[in-house]
């Protein structure tokens, strides 16, 4: 009972990681129509910065804010600088240059912050609670996390579902010369749509690093269960988005805790098929129903 | 017909001045022929080149990267004092990533076109494994391997050219295994291990003394840092000890996950995941949450120990490797992993010199093989190279963690793989200092 209870929790906490992750690439995919995978490696330079600050003895809020904010600053720079003059190219070259961003980023933060791990600390207490025997492997952190997350989510469906900028920013996604017609200013809206995806992204990496160990290639893992949480959900939807990293990871825990580690991403990979085969377009997506 | 014959012209002209040329390189150059070594190569007049693969980016970078900056560090110190019979060592770090197929790469790139007399301290066993056969079908001499894995010692026929450094992970399982049987003979163990020849060669040692007191046996996949699943597992099966085959974040990764979890039993950990300095670098500063001192956190740790780190500054081999790091190691700290490079390229020397002034491929496996038992290193065991072994240090001792320092349990232990009894070792190994100069001297 107690390694069911304690698999379960560490899924669920595992999950919203997972699901942290694939809003911001929802949120991307929302608003410019192509995939990064340069995501992981964003969110990795501005934990970084975050844990510079809070070693020069900064609090961790402080840390955690320019995180954030330097997040939305280098989504900025990356679609100004890199990706608009792709931008009216076909969509796969915008997607290759994610890929190629994600190595640049990778050596860059290797020359920089050096390669060693480093602890992130955490703001909460990393012991788990009990009551009475039973322990509920659930920290104060763990539960921050959860939090964040469903916040984060809800945020991103008000935005989308009931602001205008939201509509714009899916309008200019959607097509350019149309939105263009109808008086959207489309280009800032693709900078809107990186910055804030960066946000995101940033969100989660600070997230998965609480009360953990980075270094360079901490979050790569992530980035794949990240990208098949994103697809399970039908990466049009948040809450597809958040369902899709729950599945994925109460699975993945309970494979790992009960057949073995090895096969977790076997298991990752079957997830994905089996959801795939019964629908293509993900467990959230709407049917595609005036496609001509 | 006439361009065919100005074609033809060219290409004489062309292959005449090729030839001249040649000649005349072969005229220039005159120390070639002589010093017996001409054919050697890699090794000329005043040079030695060696390389090897390291893992100097990607996952299995932290640490590891760290071992071949002590090797370069030491080969300096080396070179400033006049090299070995009269040869400075240029030492090539060629980065895998530690990734098998870009270590064939490397290793091609290394022996083809750096043309190294020798590779020395090639880093992991997925990555290593995948080279071991090409090094010794193109009989490159492949040094103390920088793997624990049986594999690079066991079968001296079919790897002539191959040799292990650090004691092999059956050794030490084996040690550790009746430690824990002979101090916790009543103890539920459970064991976390490496899901590789880390983990099994481990598991293959503790099992000879501890088969009856193993209840739950857990492996965690590299790169997959979650672990919390199979601590659980490790928690449900009531064990009062755990024994971990694991890397250094790993042994950080349990330690957070059993606090999150509850979860008390006593720990062990093998050598390659104990470096207190490190895991305990990386606990301190959870200090914000509930442990106070991350080096605390590991106390009462069990770990074992086969070379002096820096956590004893005032053994002699330390003081020697503190000296050469502060000479020609550049800004960064000494660290365990810089020793380790240090102490295997402290080898890599001694074999050199008991080579002989005209060293070959062939000469330094021989005398390797003959004199190797006899090589006084840092090693607190002799390394047990002959004819028919290649494996590495024959031994280590028990320790406990405390202050993040390493507290021995025991006199240094020796065996060998299979069911070669353990015995203390009486060779003083452990008790010997390094020569006044820091440079081994030629076996006489």
């Amino acid at each position: 009972m107690q390694q069911f209870l304690t698999t379960a929790l560490n899924g669920l906490t595992q999950g919203m990681i997972f699901a942290a992750f694939a809003l911001a690439l929802v949120l991307i995919w929302r608003s410019t129509r192509i995939v990064n995978f340069a995501q992981a490696p964003m969110a990795m330079i501005t934990v970084y910065v975050a844990l510079v600050i809070i070693d020069a003895g900064y609090s961790y809020w402080l840390g955690f804010a320019a995180a954030l904010l330097s997040g939305l600053l280098l989504g900025a720079v990356v679609e100004r600088v890199a990706i608009r003059p792709v931008e009216d190219k076909p969509h796969i070259n915008a997607v290759i240059l994610t890929l190629g961003l994600f190595i640049v980023l990778h050596a860059l933060a290797a020359v920089i912050f050096g390669s060693r791990y480093r602890s992130f600390p955490a703001p909460f207490g990393l012991s788990g609670f009990k009551v009475g025997d039973m322990n509920i492997a659930l920290t104060g952190f763990g539960v921050f996390s959860i939090l964040a997350v469903l916040a984060v989510m809800l945020l991103l469906v008000l935005l989308f579902r009931f602001t205008n900028v939201g509509l714009m920013m899916r309008a200019s996604a959607f097509n350019q010369e149309v939105a263009r017609l109808l008086g959207v200013r489309v280009t800032r809206m693709l900078t809107q749509g990186w910055a804030l995806a960066a946000m995101v992204g940033s969100l989660s990496g600070l997230l998965i690093a609480g009360g953990n160990l980075v270094h360079p290639a901490y979050m790569d893992s992530v980035v794949v269960f990240g990208f098949v949480a994103a697809v399970l959900g039908g990466l049009d939807s948040p809450i597809g988005a958040v369902v899709g990293g729950l599945i994925l990871g109460l699975s993945l825990s309970f494979v790992s805790g009960y057949i073995g580690s090895e096969v977790v991403a076997l298991a990752a990979l079957v997830i994905l098929m089996v959801v795939l085969l019964l629908r293509p377009g993900g467990l959230f997506s709407h049917a595609p129903a005036r496609r001509v | 017909m006439r361009t065919w014959s100005r074609r033809v012209t060219v290409f004489t002209s062309v292959l005449t001045a090729g030839a001249v040329l040649a000649a005349c390189g072969a005229g220039g150059r005159p120390d070639d022929s002589e010093g017996g070594s001409a054919d050697v190569v890699g090794v000329t007049e005043d040079s030695i080149k060696i390389g090897a693969h390291f893992p100097l980016t990607g996952v299995a970078a932290p640490g590891y990267s760290e071992i071949p900056s002590g090797h370069k560090a030491y080969y300096e110190y080396v070179n400033a004092n006049g090299g070995i019979h009269g040869r400075k060592i240029e030492f090539v770090v060629r980065d895998d990533a530690y990734n098998p197929t870009q270590t064939s790469q490397v290793t091609n790139e290394l022996v083809l076109s750096d043309e190294i007399f020798a590779m020395v301290g090639g880093l992991g066993t997925p990555t290593h494994s995948a080279v071991v056969d090409f090094l010794n079908g193109e009989k490159v001499p492949d040094l103390f391997v920088s793997s624990g894995s049986l594999q690079w010692g066991d079968d001296v026929e079919s790897k002539p050219y191959t040799f292990g450094w650090q004691p092999d992970y059956e050794t030490e399982g084996k040690i550790v295994g009746q430690w824990v049987k002979q101090n916790m003979p009543d103890a539920r163990v459970g064991l976390f291990l490496q899901d590789d020849d880390f983990g099994e060669d481990g598991e293959k040692g503790l099992r000879q003394y501890l088969d009856k007191q193993i209840v739950a046996t857990e492996r965690y996949t590299s790169g997959n840092t979650d672990v919390a699943p199979q601590i659980a597992a490790l928690q449900a099966a009531d064990v009062d000890v755990v024994l971990g085959f694991n890397t250094p974040s790993y042994t950080a990764l349990t330690q957070l996950t059993a606090k999150k979890l509850n979860f008390d039993p006593k720990w062990f950990y093998s050598n390659v995941g104990s470096d207190p300095e490190l895991v305990g670098s990386l606990l301190a500063r959870f200090s914000e949450g509930a442990v106070k001192d991350g080096s605390s956190l590991l106390d009462g740790v069990l770990t074992t120990e086969y070379i002096p780190g820096v956590d004893t500054p005032d053994d002699p081999w330390m003081e020697l490797w503190q000296q050469v790091w502060d000479e020609h190691g550049g800004d960064a700290k000494l660290t365990n992993y810089r020793v380790y490079g240090m102490s295997q390229a402290y080898t890599f020397v001694q074999a050199l010199q008991a080579a002989g002034p005209n060293p070959t491929r062939e000469g330094i496996v021989e005398a390797i093989e003959q004199a190797g038992t006899e090589f006084d290193g840092p090693a607190l065991a002799p390394f047990r190279y002959s004819g028919d072994s290649h494996m590495g240090i024959s031994g280590l001792r028990v320790s406990e963690l405390k202050d993040g320092k390493a507290d021995p349990l025991t006199p240094v232990l020796v065996t060998d793989i299979g069911d070669t009894p353990i015995t203390e070792d009486n060779s003083g190994a452990g008790n010997d200092s390094p020569p006044e100069d820091g440079i081994p001297d030629p076996i006489s």
